[in-house]
């Protein structure tokens, strides 16, 4: 359309009426709005939500009044809070290098183009659709006291009483990381699988012809390759380390572990929020203390990726 | 398209600013609109009966669905066919996160007319001002029930007001496997009756079974405060604004349990309640099962040799003498629009004649007094039968069954979460008992303070 439009007002109104429908300004909205609606309505309500009442007093069937900063000073004052925090800070910094390193191993073994290495492509990644329910369960058979490994380790004199693996905080949260990294082996070799994918052979072959043996050129050319892939795998890795829950919950029991020594902070957040005396306000604002420190890692690792395209 | 037919963008700089006031405004709306949902709005209104029932009801149960589908719908169809002014809605919600169910739809002032409620959720309800008080509408009701369930509703300091009609019951009674008494060298028919004599029980299982088997469940939070009260342990003070159990019963309690874990009694993963209690008893590797009668069928269904050796006696009681009542409900909404056609819908479930329909149905017992008198429920077979004799002993205790031997209203979950993660450390030897049971109840008064502020 020009910009000089000399033709009457109602020539120029039937003009838009004609206009098809994808050329009207509101079309782009019209077919982004069944998301937004989504998003609005399922994540940026309900976090909103979670903001407003961590400065209140609600509870789940009261009102709440506004109490300013109250419940952040209880989260901060709170040792369960800090026994929580630790926890989750220690299982992301167990987990997420095990589940960066691991796969990758794993994917450069699988990549090899011999027959029948899809049965062991499939094996591998049999965990991720196993329910995390069903994993826990089988987990809790193997490592109960009078579970497969007790029992090997009984049988074979390597200890004479049982290892408290889901009795003991310390050992129970090790079993739990166990489970995670376990289960996520087979997701992230998939992302790994993707990225060796557009590692070029040329590389490869040049570094061969320079001398470089397998392990040179897994250090020096592929590694560098993957190095954005890895920094993905961190940072989804630690998000998900953060939102543990499942694996403490089904190994060490609703009081997460004895006397709760096991918990995370989501295990915290639903054992302060839940039930008739549930204390919706405080469990929002040690949420709210989660999503920091999702952030915070989320940053790290941003932060890191930038460092190294720079 | 070329480059020169978009629109300019604005420059870069500005840009950001523009992004970040976008976003504080929709934060500030988003943040606005949440506020708003912050008052609880109760469902409150008056009921007045009519004398007339008819109009459109609904109805509420607690995973009753397809089991007993057959059963309800039964019961519906037939009291419209009795009441032809009046129908029946009927729909039935899983156990999991049935009370949050309950919470949003009370808040959201959407409860149904006839709905079904375990103890805690009628407590919380009927707190609140949601439920119609029966006591009050229906005056005649009360001589219908068995007098520990009717009192179950009643709530504490509003005079004889009744909150909801009882319903179905599921006692508390003891089953034990007969032979691994008999291997321990206990005598299978002299079961323990306090809970001193249930741990001399399990000191003698652990002695014997050479970590073959194990007495019972460590899991404390299946055992308190029950076992206190049993043991003549005092929850809370007279005032109910403070707990008292920190008594030398406790820590005798706790001191007991610890050393029965250290010596095998109960199976070391059982203390995080991660163990499932009906696989070990139908393995044979528990002496003491769950005492609940339904329990006893699940054993005779699915471990028949296990079962041929079950025993079941009263439960252990102590210094009570008495079990506790818990009885699924019906409660009325307080703002029904239909008073008559609910309260006579939830007179209909209730009934004698029906709660016997159902217990043939489902293993559980009449909270009505007709239905608890029905022969069914005397009948002990030839005494070998232990499903037969459960029904017997499950009901013969109802009948005097008290709610001193109920958990208190203020022993909520996180109370009850709170006690349990000190026991457990003094059990697991991390702490010693009398600090446990200290700390313990520290921890509840001050859950109980902050209740109380609010």
């Amino acid at each position: 359309m020009t910009g000089d439009d000399r033709r009457p007002a109602a020539a120029r109104a039937a003009g838009a009426a004609r206009r098809p429908l994808h050329r009207r300004w509101w079309s782009p909205y019209l077919f982004l709005a069944p998301g937004l609606a989504s998003v609005v309505l399922f994540g940026l309500w309900p976090f909103a939500n979670t903001v407003v009442l961590s400065f209140t007093d609600a509870r789940i069937l009261t009102g709440g009044g506004f109490v300013g900063l109250d419940n952040y000073r209880r989260a901060l004052g709170d040792p369960d809070f800090w026994t929580a925090a630790g926890n989750s800070v220690l299982y992301l910094l167990v987990v997420v290098p095990c589940l960066v390193l691991l796969p990758l191993a794993l994917a450069v073994l699988v990549q090899a183009r011999v027959p029948g290495i899809g049965f062991f492509r499939s094996a591998y990644y049999t965990p991720v659709i196993a329910s995390a329910v069903v994993v826990g369960l089988v987990w809790q058979w193997v490592l109960r006291s009078d579970g497969l490994v007790n029992t090997v380790f009984l049988r074979l004199r390597i200890v004479s009483e049982p290892v408290p693996f889901l009795t003991d905080s310390t050992l129970l949260l090790v079993s739990a990381m166990l489970v995670t990294v376990w289960k996520g082996l087979g997701y992230y070799m998939v992302f790994y699988l993707a990225a060796l994918g557009n590692v070029p052979a040329s590389l490869h072959e040049a570094a061969a012809l320079d001398g470089a043996g397998p392990v040179r050129r897994f250090v020096h050319v592929t590694v560098p390759q993957v190095k954005p892939m890895m920094l993905l795998v961190g940072t989804l890795s630690a998000v998900s380390a953060l939102r543990v829950f499942t694996e403490v919950y089904i190994l060490g029991g609703e009081s997460g572990g004895p006397g709760g020594g096991a918990r995370t902070l989501p295990f915290l957040i639903r054992q302060v929020g839940l039930g008739f005396a549930g204390e919706t306000g405080y469990a929002s604002a040690i949420s709210l203390l989660l999503f920091l420190l999702t952030l915070a890692f989320s940053l790290l690792g941003r932060r890191l990726a930038r460092g190294d395209e720079a | 398209m070329t480059r020169s037919h978009l629109p300019a963008r604005p420059p870069r700089t500005a840009r950001p600013r523009r992004t970040a006031v976008r976003s504080a405004l929709l934060a500030g709306v988003l943040l606005a609109a949440t506020a708003c949902g912050l008052d609880g709005a109760p469902d409150g209104g008056e009921t007045r009966r009519t004398g007339k029932a008819s109009g459109e009801i609904t109805f509420r149960t607690l995973q009753l669905k397809p089991k007993y589908t057959a059963y309800v719908q039964g019961l519906v169809d037939a009291f419209e066919a009795e009441h032809p002014g009046v129908r029946v809605r009927w729909e039935d919600v899983p156990g999991d996160g049935y009370n949050e169910k309950l919470v949003a739809d009370a808040q959201a002032g959407a409860l149904p007319d006839v709905v079904n409620l375990n103890t805690d959720s009628f407590q919380l309800l009927a707190d609140r001002g949601l439920l119609a008080d029966v006591a009050a509408l229906d005056p005649g009701a009360a001589k219908e029930y068995v007098p520990g369930a009717w009192e179950q509703f009643k709530l504490p300091g509003r005079g004889d007001s009744v909150f909801a009609y009882p319903w179905y019951v599921t006692p508390e009674i003891l089953t034990y496997n007969r032979e691994l008494f008999r291997a321990s060298g206990l005598n299978p028919d002299r079961p323990p009756t306090t809970v001193e004599q249930f741990f001399d029980h399990a000191d003698r299982i652990a002695e014997r079974s050479g970590g073959r088997y194990a007495a019972f469940m460590a899991d404390p939070k299946g055992r308190l405060p029950g076992d206190w009260q049993k043991m003549g342990v005092p929850i809370l003070n007279p005032a109910r604004n403070r707990f008292a159990f920190d008594t030398p019963g406790a820590v005798a309690w706790v001191e007991r349990m610890k050393s029965l874990y250290a010596k095998g009694a109960m199976p070391k993963e059982s203390l995080l309640k991660s163990d499932d209690v009906n696989q070990l008893y139908g393995s044979g590797k528990l002496v003491f099962g769950p005492g609940s009668p339904g329990f006893v069928r699940d054993i005779k269904q699915n471990a028949p040799q296990v079962y041929a050796d079950t025993q079941v006696a009263g439960a252990v009681t102590g210094r009570l003498g008495h079990i506790g009542i818990y009885a699924q409900s019906l409660g009325i909404r307080k703002s029904t629009r239909h008073p008559d056609a609910a309260i006579a819908f939830a007179r209909w479930v209730t009934n004698g004649p029906n709660q016997v329909e159902f217990s043939r149905n489902a293993t559980v017992y009449p909270s009505s007094a007709q239905g608890l008198a029905d022969p069914r429920f005397a009948d002990r077979g030839d005494g070998r039968d232990a499903d037969t004799v459960a029904r017997a002993v499950g009901a013969e205790q109802l009948k005097t069954a008290a709610l001193d031997a109920n958990t208190p209203v203020e022993w909520t979950n996180q109370v009850g979460d709170a006690v349990v993660r000190e026991v457990q450390k003094a059990i697991k030897g991390e702490q010693d008992a009398a600090t446990a049971v200290r700390r313990a109840r520290e921890e509840a008064d001050k859950l109980l303070a902050d209740a109380a502020r609010r």
